[in-house]
């Protein structure tokens, strides 16, 4: 049935750069935390404060940096093929995305500083009502791929 | 035509009249607000600045409509406009959509229309609009005629040097002068009263109008006047059985109002590759939707008034004007048996298909639309049950409601595929069908919870342009094999083998 699932994955850097993202917010979430436990000792809390604020970002860490993000990159596919973009994404819900080259409009590559660090850029396909994202793809490969599809995608000849 | 014009002078007056509506509230608070001590110059002060402030306004409006020109000139309507810095917008005919006419109040006596220009409205280009506030009719149609023939004969080059056969067909057209108009649909007066008592705005009516009274209250001599009715009729249920009478008919009697204001003569006409719709009743609206803008079709059965079969019909259009605000979402026929609707859609668009068998949803699809939504409505029940505990337990009527509403929701459910025509079928509140056209749809999706792959079931969703933004049409809980289907039948590749089969065939022929 799934026999036409697209097949390209995305660059393993990614892997790295969401754990790294994970990691970032655990730290600010940290950061609450320990305000919020020297608070409870302060003011004498309960100590339910404590509890919370010690096991919720250990939680945050464990699933933001060492779940979500595997499952995520294991089931991020993307194919660009002569006719369509087919991109499949989602955690709890999977989602397959058909993208006829003729329904695109202009192709945009970014990154921010730490992709950029990690030699990888995010590429937006647009079409007229849409915006697909393929996330952090390598960047030579993101520049070959937006040029390839630039070149494939013609424009429609009807009104959008 | 090419010489420069101004609007007509009464321009100045709508846009006086205009910036005072905007001003109305500061101008009121500034008149009743420091009425303190009398006989002093202060008093006054108000009405002079008042007075200042009109007479300012008023010299802004006479210094813009002198500054503001227009003019047809290589092929562009030229505009110059702008208080103090001159501003020139430039519009090529060929970006002009078309020209939407409106009639106020103080255009009808003195036979004049505003104008606004529409052009394809991709964001960047939302500058590009432009509206005129007052020109004669002659001068509109003058215009219109010149743009429409430039047009035509920039299509015409166009198409010939691509194709020389169209050439041929162009010609045919040209002669043919005044364009050939076609009446399709008319509201009737009756139609309209059902649409104003059906219409969700009644309830709107009706909360306003409750509102209104409970501003009102103290000035109202409620006391008194139950007093005496309380002496005639001793049941105090009656009197409010009337006074929520009295609030539904004044509700009504508005709503009804309102309705023919906004809808009164609403025609639809074909005027060649354009439909124009005209309606309104003190203020005359005419819009006009190009034939190959639009994108999809999408009919809305109110929930009150799917049981009588009458439904409304939207058309989903790219461009469209941003200075208005429901443009995009343009009412074809606001309400009409759907038995009737199809025979006039079938003159419209004719390469449309307008059957109404779907594939539905397979059973097992039932328990999943009931369980999430009962489920939603638990989250509301419970809380209200536990804290309002012995009259909260009246939530509980919500849940054969919902399940009701949920086993609908599965009705409605479903989806139909033709060579080149993807409509689908579902239910928030109101049931939806919404007819695409394959080469319209930007994008399609296929989504899938964990619960979903367990049911074999998935949900699907295709995307069409609708004014400058996507407008998204999903079916939940169709078997997966369908969504499948309905991928591959979405798919270029697809598509290619069938239009080489069709090009071979054609050659066998």
């Amino acid at each position: 049935m799934d026999r036409r699932e697209p097949s390209t994955r995305i660059s393993e850097r990614a892997l790295t750069v969401w754990k790294l993202y994970g990691w970032i917010t655990a730290g600010i979430i940290s950061l609450v935390a320990i305000a919020v436990i020297t608070l409870s000792i302060i003011f004498d809390w309960s100590n339910w404060f404590i509890v919370a604020a010690v096991v919720l970002p250990i939680i945050d860490i464990i699933l933001f940096v060492y779940i979500f993000p595997t499952l995520k990159w294991k089931r991020w596919r993307y194919e660009v093929r002569e006719e369509e973009i087919e991109l499949q994404h989602g955690i709890f819900i999977v989602k397959r995305t058909l993208v006829p080259m003729i329904r695109v409009q202009h192709v945009d590559t970014e990154q921010g500083p730490i992709l950029r660090k990690y030699r990888l850029s995010t590429i937006s396909i647009s079409t007229a009502a849409t915006v697909h994202q393929i996330p952090a793809l390598d960047l030579d490969e993101a520049d070959s791929l937006r040029d390839s599809i630039s070149a494939l995608a013609r424009v429609a000849e009807d009104d959008v | 035509m090419s010489e420069e014009k101004r609007l007509h002078p009464i321009s100045t007056i709508i846009s006086f009249v205009k910036h005072l509506k905007d001003a109305v509230i500061p101008l009121v608070l500034l008149l009743f607000l420091n009425r303190g001590d009398q006989d002093s110059f202060l008093s006054y002060m108000p009405l002079i600045v008042l007075g200042a402030f009109l007479i300012v306004i008023l010299f802004l409006g006479i210094l813009k409509w002198w500054r503001f020109t227009y003019r047809l000139e290589d092929g562009e309507l030229r505009i110059e406009y702008g208080l103090f810095v001159k501003k020139k917008r430039y519009i090529p005919f060929e970006r002009i959509q078309s020209l939407n006419y409106s009639e106020g109040i103080l255009h009808r006596p003195l036979k004049l229309v505003k104008i606004k220009v529409e052009t394809a409205g991709t964001s960047s280009n939302l500058e590009s609009e432009a509206e005129l506030t007052a020109i004669t009719k002659e001068e509109a149609n003058e215009l219109n005629s010149i743009i429409s023939k430039a047009k035509k004969r920039m299509k015409g080059q166009h198409e010939e040097s691509r194709e020389e056969g169209h050439a041929l067909n162009e010609g045919g057209e040209q002669p043919e002068d005044i364009p050939e108009e076609k009446i399709l649909y008319k509201m009737r007066a009756k139609d309209l009263i059902i649409m104003a008592t059906t219409s969700g705005g009644v309830g709107v009516v009706i909360s306003g109008v409750l509102i209104f009274l409970s501003q009102f209250a103290e000035m109202i001599p409620y006391k008194a006047v139950m007093n005496e009715l309380a002496e005639v009729v001793e049941a105090g249920v009656l009197l409010t059985g009337i006074v929520v009478f009295f609030v539904l008919l004044v509700a009504w009697v508005i709503a009804v109002v309102l309705t023919f204001l906004r809808y009164a003569d609403f025609t639809v006409k074909l005027v060649e590759k354009d439909i124009v719709i005209t309606r309104g009743l003190l203020e005359k609206k005419q819009t006009t939707i190009p034939l190959n803008r639009i994108q999809g079709i999408r009919f809305n059965q109110n929930i009150v008034r799917e049981p009588f079969k009458y439904t409304s019909v939207t058309i989903e259009s790219a461009g469209g004007s941003a200075l208005e605000k429901d443009s995009h979402t343009i009412r074809l026929l606001p309400m009409i048996r759907t038995k009737q609707a199809t025979p006039i859609l079938q003159v419209i668009l004719p390469d449309y298909e307008w059957e109404s068998e779907f594939i539905g949803a397979p059973r097992r699809s039932v328990f999943r639309y009931m369980f999430w939504n009962l489920l939603f409505v638990t989250l509301a029940i419970v809380p209200l049950s536990y804290f309002f505990y012995p009259v909260g337990l009246l939530s509980l009527i919500l849940y054969p409601f919902m399940a009701l509403l949920s086993w609908m929701q599965f009705r409605s459910a479903g989806y139909r595929l033709s060579p080149n025509q993807l409509t689908v079928r579902f239910r928030v509140l109101d049931k939806q069908t919404v007819f695409m056209k394959r080469k319209r749809i930007q994008s399609l999706e296929l989504r899938q919870t964990w619960f979903q792959k367990k049911g074999k079931v998935a949900t699907v969703s295709a995307t069409i342009k609708s004014y400058i933004a996507g407008s998204e049409s999903s079916v939940k809980h169709l078997a997966v094999d369908d969504v499948e289907k309905v991928l591959e039948w979405y798919r270029p590749e697809g598509q290619l083998l069938e239009e080489k089969e069709k090009v071979h065939q054609q050659t066998v022929e």
